[in-house]
């Protein structure tokens, strides 16, 4: 994987340096997917609600009112509040929404987050709710976060491992062809990666790319192509 | 070593690595969890590896995954509950009280300007506080506050409304906490509006009463709870006011890392504060309308007003040679 050089970047990964001397990349979870999860936390917390309603219903008989409706308060008051923080420093680091929609909180190292920081976050949404140009701070922000992110340190991230669309078994050519001109890391990964994406792309799209290696290869087109997946697969198998 | 040989060797490893993490993630269980520190420094070093070689995205995107659930496996914070709760009330809270006395002055004059304005002005002119009162306010005032309403005692005598009540200052009273303390990404200015017009309003509803109700009813019925309830909204609004102040003057920061900063340091604020009108919940839904006398519910308001500044000055403090 390339790390992009200074300035504008294209794909949503953000590098964290750990304490184990490594780099790991998070993947933002963006807006869309974040609204989602938002629609679909407002319908569990609604049929909460409703649970919450007709058990407290059945309670009052025994309880009697007063005490039925003082329960519900309470209870009520936790749902509206501390759902999304709960759940948030649960083991899951989601609520259910984002758990289902496959995303979830992290403090900016990639860690679990605190209860502070999720009553941060959550708290701060209910202004941000009240006020919808609020929200759009997340458009302008590298790592997607809105002001309540921002205010507790957190950021949404992709709890699911990427699906590269790549063949896993790669176009294989009978014969490889030796490369010898000295190759830069990066040169070499990406003849690599173009012998495992290629198996996608139209025959037009692999001519188009493989042209780029013409002084390399010394062919076009077609040729070319199948010269330079054959090159891959020397570097790869026989180097 | 190609890609794959570094595969082939390592694949194991990264398997039962996974299997340990899943299982932490899912029961808390695992096989050997004893091992998993080590197995995740060298998943760490194979990531490391592999970004330098350049195996490709597969093998990097699956090593990145399992780094990335094994640091969060690995380092949460797992502190006592109850020890926390103690350090919080005697050391945390009352020194982010006193290190940010500022924001306690500004947030207090916000609150109680509006309230004495608007006490004062009923007796001078009454038109202001009914203009905001209303008439559905004035009137239930009357039904609470009046000379000829039922006491407190009476309305409350009802089976469970006590706790009917408590419960009803909690979902309102701390609910209104999180949002004053919400408002304050808004420059500060939704924090700062919502303590004016709680002042307003509670001054309003003071100076009606004087005007038009019984006010020793007023008076016996918040004596207890007052310290708790006014000083926590005052309190709270200082971790908004302190995050809308970062905004609008972020000093050496940018203005994303200053409300950032902003807003973990205010979190003592935010938690004690609203601590505080949970307490004042407690004492408004239990003690405020038991039928005792006046000259006890005045003195039991006063001493919480003394404790809550003995707690507020002195509490955290180290003193010397002491």
């Amino acid at each position: 994987m390339v790390r992009g050089r200074e300035g504008r970047r294209l794909d949503t990964l953000q590098t964290v340096e750990l304490a184990e001397g490594m780099e790991v990349h998070l993947r933002m979870a963006g807006p869309f997917l974040r609204f989602m999860a938002f629609l679909l936390d407002i319908l569990i917390k609604i049929a909460g609600f409703f649970l919450l309603a007709m058990i407290i219903g059945f309670g009052s008989m025994a309880l009697g009112g007063n005490v039925a409706m003082g329960i519900y308060e309470l209870l009520a008051f936790l749902l509206l509040w501390f759902y999304p923080v709960l759940f948030e420093i649960s083991r899951w680091g989601a609520t259910p929404g984002k758990k289902i929609v496959g995303v979830q909180v992290v403090n900016e190292a990639g860690g679990a987050i605190t209860i502070g920081q999720a009553m941060i976050r959550n708290f701060i949404r209910s202004i941000e709710i009240m006020l919808p140009l609020l929200p759009m701070v997340a458009f302008f922000n590298p790592r997607f976060q809105r002001l309540g992110d921002l205010a507790a340190g957190t950021l949404v991230v992709y709890s699911r491992e990427r699906h590269d669309p790549i063949s896993g078994v790669p176009p294989t050519m009978k014969s490889s062809i030796p490369v010898n001109i000295a190759l830069t890391r990066e040169e070499r990964a990406s003849m690599i990666a173009f012998r495992y994406r290629s198996a996608n792309w139209s025959e037009a799209r692999r001519a188009e790319l493989a042209n780029h290696l013409s002084p390399v290869t010394g062919q076009s087109g077609p040729k070319a192509v199948n010269s330079l997946v054959g090159m891959a697969q020397w570097l790869e198998e026989d180097s | 070593m190609n890609r794959q040989d570094f595969e082939r060797k390592k694949g194991n490893d990264w398997n039962s690595f996974e299997m340990r993490v899943k299982g932490m993630e899912s029961s808390g269980l695992s096989v050997e969890p004893e091992k998993i520190p080590g197995m995740f420094r060298q998943i760490c070093h194979d990531l490391s590896l592999a970004q330098y070689r350049m195996y490709g995205s597969r093998i990097c995107d699956r090593l990145n995954a399992l780094s990335v659930r094994g640091y969060r496996l690995i380092n949460q914070s797992k502190g006592g509950f109850g020890e926390g709760v103690i350090r919080f009330t005697v050391d945390t809270f009352p020194k982010a009280l006193r290190s940010e006395w500022k924001l306690f002055v500004v947030s207090s004059l916000a609150f109680w300007i509006p309230f004495f304005l608007m006490w004062w002005s009923a007796h001078q002119e009454i038109a202001w506080v009914q203009a905001l009162l209303g008439p559905e306010g004035m009137s239930s005032i009357e039904g609470m506050y009046g000379k000829d309403a039922d006491t407190l005692e009476f309305v409350r005598s009802e089976h469970g409304s006590n706790f009917r009540m408590f419960a009803h200052y909690i979902m309102n009273n701390v609910g209104i906490d999180f949002r004053l303390f919400a408002s304050g990404v808004l420059w500060g200015i939704g924090t700062l509006f919502f303590l004016v017009f709680n002042g307003l309003n509670i001054g309003a509803v003071v100076g009606y009463v004087d005007y038009a109700g019984d006010p020793e009813k007023l008076w016996t019925f918040v004596a207890g709870h007052s310290s708790f309830e006014l000083l926590g909204m005052i309190v709270v609004g200082m971790a908004g006011l302190k995050m809308g102040f970062a905004l609008l003057a972020p000093g050496e920061f940018s203005r994303a890392q200053a409300i950032s900063r902003a807003g973990r340091q205010g979190l003592p604020l935010l938690i004690g504060g609203a601590c505080m009108t949970a307490l004042a919940a407690v004492v408004e839904g239990f003690w405020s309308a038991q039928p005792v006398g006046k000259e006890i519910k005045y003195a039991v308001g006063i001493t919480f007003w003394i404790l809550h500044l003995i707690y507020f000055v002195f509490v955290g403090r180290r003193f010397r040679g002491a």
